[in-house]
């Protein structure tokens, strides 16, 4: 976004207050910076020149979990998480991003070969008894902090990444759609599961499904500012499903999906628009593409359901995945408070900011448990990372699954 | 201006992470939801009376302003620290202390957002009724240093009708308590109708006592649409004297009116002069007769169209017509001037007049709507805060609105203070001698002018 078209929005802020009734950091902290509001104030003052881009600046704007609460309930229709990116990237021209950041966005994620090493490499960390060792040995507290506990927030990497696991092609005798599947970095790296449950949902539905080669999505490095590793990042994937051929592209990862979405103006190209408009999530190809068909297995589970904020106001997909679940045989359906608020996950916020985080998680971790379900079932793999170390922090009987895996089990 | 030393002693007080000292933080509490903005020295975070207490004392020992702060979602420049000083932000005290059903009060500490204790109250039962437009962010104790008011006001009055008690560190840093859970209570002056309202400039309020009724069993909508404005005042008159008191009555002038139609596609006629947006509430059995009462009143005095809502979907569709009006009205111009004067009920479509005139001889964009229940209008200027010019069209504009609510027997603000958007035009209502009076009791409580200095009274630090 240039400079004029944000001042043009900035100007429409009234400070009403409007977005301090819905932002989750504000309604744990109460602190004015922390809400929309505030945030648009420094980056009017920044505009204006009364403000550098400061230190101060940096972490306030990186205290944002980009949830679009404020966004969707602003009277004035500010796109605030829009404007906190642009911040974001003006900060990161200016004052670089960190040297680990730049590696990973310039390098790792732009090379499948070095990131699968990677990956095998955290996966060894925790096979080996390394990260028994470490965790016994409480070593990482010894750095002060958090990272004890962050540590145990990483998730656990699979052997062998999903992707190495399944065919790349997998024809249907009279298939209606050719799909190809957006797998996700989390999905391919830590929840194959996800993956095999994707497969066998759609395996029962007249659907060609392709898995093209693919990269991350880019949304890890345009949260951080560096939009060229994101742009190069969606070249490559536009290029790839280009060549597939496909009717339809779906992803199990409500990020991704806002994120591929977002190519369109991203990228700007034809090519890149024609890519958009085929990304539909999973539960959305289920719901309007084909007609859902549950296997006969019953599913004898109470469920609620997470609305991850980028499919929710990020994609706008709110009744689909309700649906799907009451469609299930067996299940009972209890709708949680506050079912769309943010679970406090926003991408690796809660590794950055892990306290702050995890006071937003524990408010949706109470919101599930006061449904009684056993089960509540969510579209994102990065809020099932958050929500099952807050329920297991928390003590509470409830296990998080994919709306995939929770659909599969009827088969 | 603060030295260090001050500094550190109120981090002593409070604790060091609740002081905020970096300019990217002030300047996120130099604003309000006026278009103004003015940068505090620091800002402290208090979590009790005693914490609150111990910074005024250092502030009269040290002289320097205090200005209480809730959501900062008031309209008329109460919170804004025009002189620098210490802001203190009260939300921290934001614990609901006791829900009494058995004596029907609520006893809240000041930061403690209003719609949740409204929350608190509807589960047993309880109904606390004033919904100023911010209430699902605006703070309790600010409601009560405002009296905000509310679309309800009419039938169920305003914030002070609900101040039972209050507990105030003075200016002086004293602690006092006034009323508490008793309806009736005369013993002296009444300092809770003195505080209630009195903007932050007599005491910094940490506990109040809040009166509850029974929350009404249901509620109607009805929407009623007029050719003539002064059709819609006489219903409203009509229908009171049938015994029937709304609990809200909201306006929307032409102007409004063809703005939300632009920008929603309600479907609201363009060629109306006024809507009137009519919904009562009490026992479920005598809504619809009240309804259809309130329809056949609004048809005879001249309504061209009446709806009454027969499901929740209807209530909503006739609710989002009011619900657009604030984006709409930016869609014009970005910087939106909201005032709030009030005039006696029949005064109403005079003062419409009035405002019109004004509008088209300074060339300003300007909405009207409000609560035709209780006459309070907000006449809402469109205008760009960069258009230096048109700023001053405005602020001359704003001077004469004041001067023809007066003349016609109403007030500068219904519900949203006088604090600095309204202190140049204070004596026009008051007179002299009213000022006066004010001001003595504002020197008295507060001889050093620690409390929220440069509000009300415009001139104080001059004179």
């Amino acid at each position: 976004m240039n400079k004029e078209t944000m001042q043009k929005y900035l100007d429409r802020c009234s400070k009403c207050g409007g977005c301090m009734a819905v932002c989750p950091l504000y309604g744990e902290t109460h602190v004015e910076p922390l809400v929309a509001r505030g945030k648009l104030f420094l980056i009017s003052n920044y505009l204006e020149g009364n403000l550098d881009l400061s230190c101060k600046m940096k972490e306030l704007m990186s205290l944002c979990l980009l949830c679009k609460a404020c966004t969707v309930q602003c009277p004035n229709s500010i796109p605030v998480d829009e404007l906190v990116l642009s911040i974001r990237q003006e900060i990161a021209h200016e004052k670089g991003i960190s040297f680990v950041k730049k590696n990973v966005f310039q390098h790792l994620l732009q090379n499948n070969g070095r990131l699968t090493t990677a990956a095998k490499c955290a996966y060894l960390y925790q096979q080996s008894g390394l990260q028994w060792l470490v965790r016994k040995s409480r070593l990482l507290e010894l750095g002060g902090g958090d990272l004890g506990k962050k540590e145990n927030l990483l998730p656990k990497m699979a052997k062998v990444p999903f992707r190495a696991q399944v065919p790349h092609l997998l024809p249907a005798a009279n298939p209606r759609v050719k799909v190809a599947y957006y797998t996700g970095c989390l999905t391919n790296y830590v929840f194959p599961e996800t993956g095999h449950a994707v497969l066998k949902v759609l395996k029962n539905h007249p659907l060609d499904i392709v898995i093209p080669d693919q990269w991350c999505c880019g949304i890890p490095a345009l949260a951080s500012g560096d939009e060229e590793s994101a742009v190069k990042l969606a070249q490559k994937n536009i290029e790839a499903f280009q060549k597939a051929g496909v009717d339809v592209i779906i992803t199990d990862c409500a990020s991704c999906g806002s994120m591929l979405r977002e190519y369109a103006e991203l990228v700007g190209t034809p090519q890149a628009r024609a890519f958009s408009e085929k990304v539909v999530d999973f539960s959305e190809l289920l719901d309007d593409v084909v007609d859902f068909q549950p296997g006969e297995k019953e599913v004898n589970h109470i469920v609620t359901y997470h609305d991850p904020c980028h499919l929710r106001r990020g994609q706008g997909v709110k009744e689909a995945p309700r649906r799907l679940i009451k469609a299930v045989p067996g299940v009972t359906f209890r709708e949680m408070k506050e079912a769309d608020r943010c679970c406090g996950a926003a991408g690796s916020f809660n590794l950055t900011y892990y306290e702050l985080a995890s006071k937003v998680g524990h408010r949706k971790a109470q919101n599930i448990n006061d449904t009684g379900a056993q089960t509540v079932v969510t579209g994102c793999p990065s809020c099932i990372t958050q929500i099952d170390h807050m329920l297991k922090r928390e003590n509470l009987p409830v296990q998080v699954m994919h709306l995939a895996e929770l659909l599969s089990m009827t088969y | 201006m603060l030295s260090n030393a001050v500094i550190n002693e109120i981090k002593q007080i409070v604790g060091v992470e609740y002081v905020l000292t970096t300019k990217e933080e002030l300047l996120c509490y130099a604003y309000d939801s006026t278009p103004n903005a003015f940068l505090p020295d620091l800002v402290v975070r208090p979590c009790s009376t005693a914490e609150v207490q111990k910074i005024i004392k250092l502030a009269n020992e040290h002289l320097f302003p205090v200005v209480p702060r809730g959501a900062g979602t008031g309209l008329s420049g109460g919170s804004l620290p025009v002189a620098g000083g210490v802001v203190v932000d009260l939300t921290r005290m934001n614990k609901i202390l006791e829900i009494d059903a058995e004596n029907l009060v609520a006893v809240v500490e000041p930061g403690v957002i209003t719609y949740s204790i409204q929350e608190e109250a509807e589960k047993i039962g309880l109904f606390y009724p004033p919904d100023p437009a911010s209430l699902k962010t605006s703070t309790i104790g600010g409601n009560v240093a405002e009296c905000a008011g509310g679309p309800r006001a009419f039938k169920y009055g305003v914030t002070r009708d609900y101040v039972l008690g209050l507990e105030v560190v003075t200016p002086a840093g004293d602690v006092i308590s006034t009323g508490g859970k008793t309806v009736k209570s005369v013993t002296g002056y009444d300092l809770i109708r003195l505080y209630t309202g009195s903007e932050g400039t007599l005491g910094i309020i940490t506990k109040i006592y809040l009166r509850l009724i029974p929350k009404p069993e249901s509620k109607k909508t009805l929407m009623a649409v007029y050719n003539n404005l002064k059709d819609a005042a006489q219903s409203v008159t009509s229908i009171i004297r049938q015994g029937i008191i709304p609990v809200t009555l909201e306006m929307m002038d032409d102007r409004t009116i063809q703005c939300v139609e632009k920008h929603k596609h309600l479907g609201l006629p363009l060629d109306a002069e006024a809507i009137l947006i009519i919904e009562v509430d009490g026992p479920r059995v005598l809504l619809d007769s009240q309804t259809a009462e309130i329809a056949e009143q609004c048809r005879s005095c001249g309504a061209r169209d009446v709806k009454v809502a027969e499901s929740e979907d209807d209530r909503d569709r006739i609710w989002a017509a009011r619900r657009a009006v604030s984006a709409a009205v930016v869609q014009i111009k970005p910087t939106k001037i909201s005032e709030d004067v009030s005039v006696p009920r029949m005064a109403i479509p005079e003062m419409v007049k009035r405002l019109k005139e004004i509008a088209s001889r300074y060339q300003l964009e300007l909405v009207i709507f409000g609560h035709a229940g209780d006459g309070n209008l907000h006449p809402n200027i469109l205008c760009n805060k960069q258009d230096k010019e048109e700023m001053q069209r405005v602020e001359k504009a704003i001077g004469e609105l004041f001067q023809a609510a007066v003349d016609l027997g109403g007030t500068l603000s219904g519900e949203h203070g006088i604090g600095t958007m309204k202190a140049p035009y204070l004596k026009l209502e008051t007179g002299e001698a009213g000022y006066a009076v004010m001001k003595n009791i504002k020197q008295a409580l507060d001889p050093n002018n620690i409390l929220n200095p440069g509000k009300i009274f415009w001139s104080d630090s001059n004179e």
